[in-house]
Order: structure tokens, then C-alpha cells, then sequence
């Protein structure tokens, strides 16, 4: 357990370790597939060694039956899958903003960000203290909704003041809709980098049955191949959340 | 004709619709869409069908497109796809290098554009057979489907018998109170086999958003929840006509495919169960081939139709 409803599922395999890259998820089969038929999306939350987490909240059925996994249980996993957040080069400050569980894969960018000893913010926001789950330790303004940890309100306000104070930053979201169309809106305004790793429900996760669409600014967008991770200028905010 | 069949005990290949495949196990529509997504796979299947193309590209439905429900999903695509141009140009010569017979499936809004594709495909390369969708709507018949009515399926059929040469498999629907008039009015109409069932008509609703579940309000239920009404429909077409019959509709395991063919089934495909476990053809072709051994059956052909009344 990472927190009230977050899951911290640790397993090794060399192959996934090797190419992961940060925003990739796997499907992951839901152990009880009685009561979850179609695998879940799960996004590498940290790769150390052979070692690879991830970190979940319990949704629904198939969440649910991930976390009644007892250690030493082989889980059954494809990927890793999807178009990775790309590390923007040149002497900028990353500033990552993260709402709720998606801390996740934020969790790995930031240990390849730090890898690279590159300057980087973390704004974090979550409902209450108790919601925070463990990152590694950077540079990082927590907003909780109670101001039972930092500042009382929005993660996107203190993203508003991080990047107020380093023009020129690049962004890397994930988070709620709502959280990652202001978080959008507040880079664009700026004329920020601004990459935003999206959620929607997934059959095949291989760009093969069109199940994951999202409305970009042209066509449809697949969540598991064109994304998860997209420049938030191809995203047309105005739609529905997609989950 | 496989490299394999020589040294193989049983023999797995079928002959269907005059085109010979290496095996009885078929990737379904729209569920492996244009058969380079899952990498190294569409060599497994015996011939893997396309995703449903139409005359120009079609956006599809609004999200959420997908929607799981008790051993099954809901589906609302849409019929999202590339188009004819697209398909032919940038599709089909990937397809072409896969090791697998390839089939396109075809739909439009009308008799002419079912045409119109068949025409199309018909001077391309590559292409084995086509499969006819026939349980989109239908403008023309005012809303019908063209899947639902024996004289509609019947002309889509014989629109495109008349302008190709090419093996045709027409794709039924089950969302109708008898299949089998369908089933005969198509075979009347020149169809070489038959492929049921497509998606079954269905509905969730999220009820705290007060909103259907899936954007485009109704969808189609695949998966395991649908076998039971696939093998019915099949052992019934299957004894009404004298065309092949390709089974389809919730088969995840070579027992399941087993099951269709007893019923009558020449040969199977796989759908939602590639989306649960990408291996299950090759599970199904090993099952396929221990049942044989196991009743002494020098072919897995020789399954078809043997249910005992
Ligand atoms: C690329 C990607 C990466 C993800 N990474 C993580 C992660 O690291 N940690 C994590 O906790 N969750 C992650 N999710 C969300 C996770 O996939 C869903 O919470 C999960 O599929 C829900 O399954 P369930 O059976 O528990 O719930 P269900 O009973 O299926 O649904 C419960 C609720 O969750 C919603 N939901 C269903 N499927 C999804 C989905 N694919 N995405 C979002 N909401 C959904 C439903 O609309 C419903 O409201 C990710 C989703 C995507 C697309
Ligand atoms: C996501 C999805 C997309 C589909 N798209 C098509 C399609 O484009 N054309 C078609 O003829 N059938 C389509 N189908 C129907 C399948 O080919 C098949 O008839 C049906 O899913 C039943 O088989 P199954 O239970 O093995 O999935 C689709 C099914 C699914 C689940
Ligand atoms: S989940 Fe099938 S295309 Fe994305």
C-alpha cells in the first residue's frame, strides 16, 4: 500500500526494464479475470535494475484484483507500450505537474531527468496529505486540497507561479482531465513545451481496434499508440474527458 | 501448403471458398486492424481480415468507444477507417508480406458503394477474398440494415458478384429473429461462404453521470457473453445452406473453436480474444491439432459438421 487507495506493485523482468522509457504503461491482465476480461492500462511508475513499479488506485474490478496480489504471484503484463514523454534538450528547467495517481509515471521521468543531473521542479497536487505518495526527493511545490501539506488549492496555481519563475521551462503532466486542459491552457498562453500523458479505456493497446480515440486538433488520436504522451497543442481540450 | 504441413501429424489446413489456408483460425474484423499492429502474429492465423474499409475515411463514433461488461465488451467504433485510397496505397502493401491469406472486409452506406469497393479491390494486389459487412445502416432501405433484410443482403451480394471475381464471404448479422432466410437469399445471390456472427446490439449506462456509457450511445457486444447465441446461429445456418461457414463470436480457446465446428463451421475466428490474450490463435491451432490426435482425425477439416444429432 502507497496511500489510502494507491498500490505499489514491484516485479522483475529484465525485458520490460531494459526498454522502458518514462509515460510507456503495460496492459496488465487482472489476475481474478472472472470479474476483469480485458487487461488494464498501467503506466511504468519506476524502473531500477530489473526491478519495475508500478503504482495504481483501485478504479474498479480489475484495480481491485491487481491489488489482492500476494507477493511471489507471476503477473501477466504486454509492453511496454505507447509513445514515451521526450526529455526536451537544452538548458531549460523541467517542471513536472502531477494531480492524484498521476504521480505515476511522472515518478520514472523524474528519476531519468535527475539521471541526467538536468534542473527540475515537481508540482504535486492531491486531495490531502495522506494522498501523497513517495517520489524521488526534487526540488517540489505540493498543493493539497485542505492545505494539509503546502499550499491550500490547485496544483495548476503553483504551476502557474513554478513557471512564472523559470521562463522558457518545459512541462510534463499527468493528472486529471480538468488539471492537464489548465495545465495546457497556462503553457500555451506562455508559449511553453507542454507534453500531457492521457487516459482512456483500452482493448487491444496496439493501434489496432480504435477503442482508445481521443480528439486531437485534426483527426482522432490513439491513446496507446499515437500517446499515451501528447503535445498538448494536439489535444482539443473541448471535449468530453474520454474515460 | 504451410512448410509445416509435411511434417505435421494432423493437417490443418482447409480449403474454403476456393482459397486454400494453412490453418482454420482467422483474425476477425476490426480487431486486427490492418494486420501489422501486433507484431509478428498475422503469420499465425490462417488469414486475417481486415479492418472494415469504406469508399472515403470515416472519423468514427465519439469516445468512450469501448465499454466491458460481464465476459464481454461493448464497442462503438464507428467504422473508423482509412478509406479505399489509403487502404490500397498505404495498407495493403504491409499486408502483402505477412505470410497469412489477407481478406478485406468491405461496408458502405449503399448497394453502389459495396460495388464501387469491390470493384476497387478487385485489380488490387494481395487480396484473397473479400468479406461483405452487411449489418451497417442502410440509407437507402431508410434506417433497415442491410443485414437485417433477406432482399437487401441478397442485392448487396449480387452488386458485388457482378463486378469481381474475388472469393466472397458475406458477414451476417445476428440482430435478427431468423437467420436463415438471410443466409439463403445471400447464398442465392452468388456469396462462396458465410461468416457469423457479427456484434449483438447493446447498451450500459454510467448511472451517476446519467449518460450512456459509450459515445455513441448503443454499441456492439463481443466476447465470451456472446458464444452461446454465435454456436446457434451457426448450427443453424450451417444446416441451411451448402456454402461454407466461418464461425465466429466470443472463441477464446481451441474447445470453443472445436465447438463451432462441430456445429458446421469450415473454419474459425478470433476477435475480442486476441485483445485479452494476443497468443489465443496459437493456442486454438495446438488444440486443434491434440483433438485430432486424440480422436484419430488425420485433418482438422474433418471436424466440421460431425456434431452427432
Ligand atoms: C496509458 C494509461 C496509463 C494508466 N496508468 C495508470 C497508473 O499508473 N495508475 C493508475 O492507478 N491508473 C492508471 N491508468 C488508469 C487505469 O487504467 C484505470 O483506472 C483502470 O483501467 C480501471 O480499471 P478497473 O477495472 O479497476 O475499473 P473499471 O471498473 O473498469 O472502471 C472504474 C472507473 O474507472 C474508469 N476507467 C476505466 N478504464 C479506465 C482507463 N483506461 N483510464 C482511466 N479511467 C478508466 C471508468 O470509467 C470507471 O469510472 C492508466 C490509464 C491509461 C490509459
Ligand atoms: C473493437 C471491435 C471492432 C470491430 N470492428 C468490426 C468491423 O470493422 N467490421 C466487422 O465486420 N466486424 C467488426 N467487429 C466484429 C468482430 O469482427 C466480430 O464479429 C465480433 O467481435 C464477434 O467476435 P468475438 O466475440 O470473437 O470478438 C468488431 C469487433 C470489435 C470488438
Ligand atoms: S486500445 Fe486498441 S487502438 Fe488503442
Amino acid at each position: 500500500m502507497a496511500g489510502p487507495d494507491a498500490w505499489l506493485l514491484a516485479f522483475r523482468s529484465a525485458a520490460v526494464a531494459r526498454s522502458a522509457a518514462p509515460g510507456q504503461f503495460l496492459l496488465v491482465r487482472p489476475p481474478d479475470c472472472s470479474r476483469a476480461m480485458l487487461r488494464r492500462p498501467i503506466s511504468i511508475s519506476d524502473v531500477s535494475g530489473d526491478r519495475v513499479e508500478l503504482l495504481f488506485r483501485v478504479a474498479g474490478a480489475g484495480t481491485r484484483s491487481l491489488a489482492g496480489l500476494t507477493p511471489g504471484r507471476v503477473i501477466d503484463i504486454i509492453g511496454p507500450l505507447g509513445s514515451p514523454f521526450d526529455i526536451v534538450p537544452g538548458p531549460v528547467r523541467h517542471i513536472a505537474v502531477a494531480g492524484g495517481i498521476g504521480i505515476a509515471p511522472l515518478r520514472f521521468l523524474l528519476r531519468r531527468i535527475r539521471a541526467r543531473r538536468l534542473p527540475v521542479t515537481l508540482c504535486y497536487g492531491c486531495r490531502t496529505k495522506r494522498e501523497l505518495v513517495p517520489h524521488c526527493a526534487v526540488d517540489r511545490i505540493v498543493a493539497t486540497d485542505n492545505g494539509s501539506c503546502g499550499i491550500r488549492g490547485l496544483v495548476t496555481t503553483a504551476l502557474s507561479r513554478a513557471v512564472d519563475s523559470h521562463p522558457g521551462a518545459a512541462v510534463y503532466a499527468c493528472g486529471p482531465w480538468p488539471m492537464l486542459r489548465e495545465t495546457a491552457r497556462i503553457c500555451a498562453e506562455r508559449g511553453l513545451s507542454c507534453q500531457v500523458s492521457l487516459e482512456s479505456r483500452m482493448a487491444c493497446g496496439v493501434g489496432a481496434c480504435q477503442g482508445c480515440a481521443v480528439k486531437g486538433t485534426g483527426s482522432y488520436l490513439t491513446v496507446c499508440k499515437d500517446g499515451p504522451v501528447f503535445d498538448a497543442r494536439t489535444v482539443d481540450w473541448d471535449q468530453e474527458p474520454p474515460t | 501448403m504451410s512448410p509445416a504441413a509435411g511434417k505435421r501429424p494432423v493437417d490443418l489446413s482447409v480449403s474454403l471458398a476456393g482459397i486454400r489456408l494453412k490453418n482454420p483460425v482467422i483474425a476477425a474484423s476490426g480487431t486486427f486492424g490492418y494486420g501489422t499492429e501486433y507484431d509478428g502474429l498475422a503469420a499465425e492465423f490462417g488469414a486475417v481480415i481486415t479492418k472494415t474499409v469504406t469508399l472515403a475515411s470515416r472519423p468514427g463514433n465519439a469516445p468512450p468507444r469501448l465499454c466491458e461488461t460481464a465476459s464481454g465488451m461493448l464497442n462503438s467504433i464507428g467504422l473508423a477507417n482509412v478509406g479505399i485510397d489509403a487502404f490500397i496505397s498505404g495498407k495493403l502493401p504491409a499486408l502483402a508480406g505477412l505470410d497469412t491469406a489477407v481478406i478485406a472486409n468491405i461496408a458502405g452506406d449503399r448497394t453502389d458503394e459495396y460495388a464501387a469497393l469491390a470493384r476497387r479491390l478487385d485489380s488490387a494486389p494481395g487480396i484473397a477474398a473479400l468479406e461483405v459487412n452487411i449489418s451497417c445502416p442502410n440509407v437507402n432501405q431508410g434506417g433497415s440494415a442491410f443485414g437485417a433484410d433477406p432482399a437487401a443482403a441478397a442485392a448487396v451480394t449480387a452488386a458485388v458478384r457482378r463486378v469481381t471475381g474475388l472469393p466472397l464471404i458475406v458477414k451476417l448479422t445476428p440482430n435478427v429473429s431468423d437467420i436463415i432466410p438471410v443466409a439463403r437469399a445471400v447464398e442465392a445471390a452468388g456469396a462462396d461462404a458465410l461468416s457469423l456472427i457479427n456484434t449483438l446490439f447493446g447498451m450500459r449506462i454510467d448511472i451517476e453521470r446519467r449518460r450512456p456509457a459509450l459515445g455513441g450511445v448503443t454499441g456492439g457486444l463481443s466476447g465470451p457473453a456472446i458464444l452461446p447465441v454465435a454456436l446457434y446461429h451457426v448450427h443453424r445456418a450451417a444446416r441451411a445452406v451448402s456454402i461454407p461457414v466461418i464461425g465466429l463470436g466470443g472463441i477464446s480457446s481451441a474447445c470453443d473453436a472445436i465447438e463451432f465446428m462441430l456445429a458446421g463451421a469450415a473454419a474459425v475466428q478470433i476477435g475480442t480474444a486476441t485483445f485479452v490474450e494476443p497468443g489465443t490463435v496459437r493456442a486454438v491451432t495446438a488444440g486443434l491439432e491434440a483433438y485430432c490426435l486424440r480422436h484419430g482425425l488425420a485433418r482438422a477439416s474433418s471436424i466440421t459438421g460431425r456434431l452427432l444429432a
